[in-house]
């Protein structure tokens, strides 16, 4: 715990937010209420974090397994199935001995998650995509699943506020799919990449553009523009990346209305002898054990998808006994993950650039928005909806290289130009898959834990074979040969982009949260992450997700305003 | 120390625990003291390049002869040229270290191999790897590195896959990362020791001619 409220005891103040989390969305809500004169309590799960324990710039050489540490596995055998748990780092992913969750037979799902101040916001991939009413109304124009109670051009302000403040930098494509944003000059591309993007434009008419990053590529809101030295996830000393400690956070703290709760694990959400009000939330203190109560007008979950719907789960009443804010009985429901596992890699050999260790290292790749089932193309008579891919095309040295010796060596250093695709689906929303809680495991604070129900079904299988196929066309196009192609689908979990299980909607029957992300059934509640999508589109969600966040947000400041809380 | 002033001890960790000021400080304390070993080795500013060349270094986990035999191998995969080498790399230190902290499986699978570069040693030229001549170690590692496969005309040159080859790829793999992971490897990619290179500069080239 930490920072002080008018100089009394924090836990005895009734706040008028009580914000549960303080990683992409959380950092957002935080800001926003606070810097609208709203009292706010910030509860984080884990630590705070300095800039000192960055390691960025520390060559592998440095560490005890360089990297290769076996003994991370030991202790985050789950969060090591994510590249950006490492040795480095890991100690910001949660400890998987601690934290447990459990799975059908058969039915794996993986679950890395960040319980520090900032959460997955410190190591996330920075990809920043809109959706478009191509996504948010893909039930009116296909059939399956439910339109989201809101439209593009609702979001489209929220985005715009989002996109200036974090800096995106990007290219306007003018897509149908994919909407132009507020960018920063965009990153360049490789020849190789260039190379692809006249070509796919030339035989497909696809588009292939820089990926949308979170990334400066020019000084912005007091943040310095990328250095290009590579590792993000390891923490950047110019904060040239968008992760909400140094951004969000900083600001609702500087407000002077935002107070500080870190090592808070909310354990649930207390209800007041009001019926159908939220009251505050409990937590148990990480370090000591003790058991809190933090007093709030509106509470509001910004835990990341799973973790908000868990508190839910546990915060059954005798009015709510499957869940708070459940009378729809879909809390926990229609749990989705982009699929991945499927693209396309080979090599340019006709490109002669030779691998250079001392080249800048681009922070980001390309991306190839959907071009399955758009408007103007035809319904694919196999699959709904669609995939977008990120790749990237460049000389690398070749530690594939066959053979021993000097020429080993030498081979080694001359490298290959390699290009590769890999793709992610859209994942569709199904009431079969769902979390609930498991009653025979708890967490390392006594609070019980997710069981975690998801595959991916026939439709996912139908885009990723697509989307080996297309991908590998798309790089013969560009001239590659000895090409690999995948076309798998693997465990849910890995796109790391969980979404659903308290969806919005207008009709409180069939979903959670109405359109401002507030709870149907308890008003002064809200669920503002992941958990409120409605269907997951193919695009990269956390910038989506910050944009829903800021619009729940003008309207609950606004019905503060109006005292309707 | 003996048992009653153990307990002589503890009753005076007790009673300074009690005269504390607050609660709140001890908490702050405990915050403190757990938020330090919260952090990985490498975010609390440990160094541990130089480990691997301390004098008096042993092996962890292998023997003198698996120890020299993977000396051997590894700078014959990765010698000396106008660069340094494997062994100078001291590829052999780090693997050993990986393999102490790795799972018994793991640590079989590797032995194995390197057993596997012996027993056909042995089986050849009657004598294990390390003391074979030089010109016979490329003799058996060229056969190892370069396998021949089936004849190849019903499809599938992999169809018969040479379990002497996936041996040396083993070895091989650990070896590179070894390596190249070093300091040295570092510097035999060319790395200049500096993070930031400028802004990436991208293509340039007219459309059509990108190279």
């Amino acid at each position: 715990m930490s920072g002080t409220y008018l100089g009394q005891d924090p836990l005895q103040q009734t706040y008028d937010a009580v914000v549960v989390g303080s990683g992409a969305t959380g950092g957002w809500a935080a800001k926003q209420l606070a810097e609208a004169g709203l009292k706010v309590a910030l509860l984080e799960a884990g630590r705070a974090v300095s800039p000192k324990e960055f390691t960025e710039h520390l060559p592998a050489y440095k560490l005890k397994y360089r990297d290769h540490s076996p003994e991370v596995v030991r202790t985050r055998p789950v969060q090591k199935q994510c590249y950006a748990c490492m040795e480095y780092n890991y100690e910001w992913f949660v400890n998987d001995l601690e934290n447990p969750y459990s799975t059908p037979l058969g039915k794996p799902f993986t679950w890395q998650r960040l319980r520090v101040l900032g959460g997955r916001s410190l190591v996330w991939g920075r990809q920043s995509y809109r959706m478009s009413d191509n996504d948010f109304m893909a039930a009116s124009r296909d059939g399956y699943g439910d339109d989201w109670p809101i439209s593009y051009a609702e979001l489209r302000p929220y985005y715009d506020i989002v996109e200036r403040y974090v800096g995106i930098s990007g290219a306007a494509e003018g897509n149908e799919m994919l909407p132009d944003g507020q960018f920063l000059p965009p990153m360049k591309m490789s020849c190789g990449e260039v190379q692809l993007r006249e070509r796919v434009k030339a035989k497909f008419g696809h588009t292939v553009t820089i990926g949308r990053a979170a990334v400066l590529t020019q000084n912005h809101n007091g943040r310095l523009a990328c250095h290009y030295c590579g590792p993000c996830e390891r923490g950047c000393m110019t904060f040239s990346y968008f992760s909400s400690p140094f951004t969000t956070v900083k600001d609702a703290m500087a407000s002077g209305n935002c107070t500080l709760f870190t090592n808070a694990v909310v354990s649930h959400v207390d209800m007041d002898t009001e019926p159908n009000k939220a009251r505050g939330v409990t937590y148990v203190d990480r370090l000591t054990r003790q058991v809190k109560e933090v007093r709030g007008k509106a509470v509001i979950l910004c835990a990341q998808a799973l973790e908000s719907t868990r508190i839910l789960l546990n915060s059954s009443t005798r009015e709510y006994p499957n869940g708070l804010a459940n009378s729809s009985g879909a809390l926990g429901h229609y749990l989705m993950d982009h699929v991945v596992g499927a693209g396309a890699s080979g090599r340019l050999p006709d490109f002669r650039t030779l691998p250079n260790a001392n080249e800048p290292a681009r922070p980001n790749g390309i991306y190839i928005p959907r071009f399955r089932n758009t408007p103007s193309g035809k319904q694919h008579s196999r699959f709904i909806r669609g995939y977008g891919y990120q790749g990237g095309a460049g000389a690398g040295f070749k530690f594939s290289a066959e053979g021993y010796g000097a020429s080993l060596k030498k081979a080694v250093k001359e490298g290959e130009y390699e290009i590769s695709l890999g793709a992610f689906g859209e994942s569709l929303a199904r009431w079969d898959n769902y979390v609930e809680i498991d009653h025979d495991l708890k967490d390392a604070w006594g609070i019980p834990a997710l069981h975690i129900n998801m595959t991916h079904g026939d439709n996912e299988a139908a885009l990723m074979e697509d989307a080996g196929a297309m991908g590998a066309e798309m790089l013969e196009a560009a001239g590659a040969k000895d090409i690999r192609v995948q076309a798998g689908v693997e465990m849910p979990g890995m796109a790391i982009h969980e979404l659903g299980t308290a969806r919005m909607g207008n009709d409180p029957k069939k979903s959670v949260l109405n359109a401002f992300n507030q709870a149907h059934d308890v008003k002064n509640l809200f669920v503002m992450d992941g958990a409120s999508f409605v269907s997951s589109a193919c695009q990269n969600p956390t910038l989506t997700m910050m944009a829903v966040t800021v619009r729940a947000c003008t309207h609950l400041i606004d019905r503060f305003r109006k005292s309707e809380v | 120390m003996k048992r009653r002033e153990m307990l002589r001890a503890s009753v005076l960790a007790g009673a300074a625990a009690a005269l504390r000021p607050s609660l709140a400080t001890a908490q702050k304390a405990a915050e403190a003291s757990s938020q330090a070993s919260e952090l990985t080795p490498a975010q609390s500013g440990v160094d541990a390049s130089k480990d691997l060349a301390a004098p008096g270094w042993k092996p962890l986990f292998l023997d003198e002869h698996q120890n020299e035999t993977l000396i051997v191998l590894s700078d014959l995969i990765i010698p000396a040229t106008d660069t340094p080498g494997a062994k100078e790399a001291l590829v052999n230190r780090y693997i050993d270290l990986v393999l102490a902290a790795e799972t018994r499986e793991t640590q079989r699978a590797f032995l194995n191999s390197l057993g596997y570069v012996d027993g056909e040693s042995i089986r050849r030229f009657k004598a294990a790897f390390r003391y074979l001549s030089q010109e016979d170690q490329d003799i058996l590692l060229h056969a190892l590195a370069y396998p021949r496969f089936g004849s190849g005309w019903a499809g599938d040159r992999n169809a018969v896959a040479d379990p002497g080859h996936a041996h040396f790829e083993a070895l091989k793999e650990r070896i590179m990362t070894a390596y190249y992971s070093s300091q040295i490897g570092e510097k035999e990619l060319g790395w200049d020791g500096a993070f930031a290179h400028g802004p990436y500069q991208g293509c340039e080239h007219p459309e059509g001619e990108h190279k």
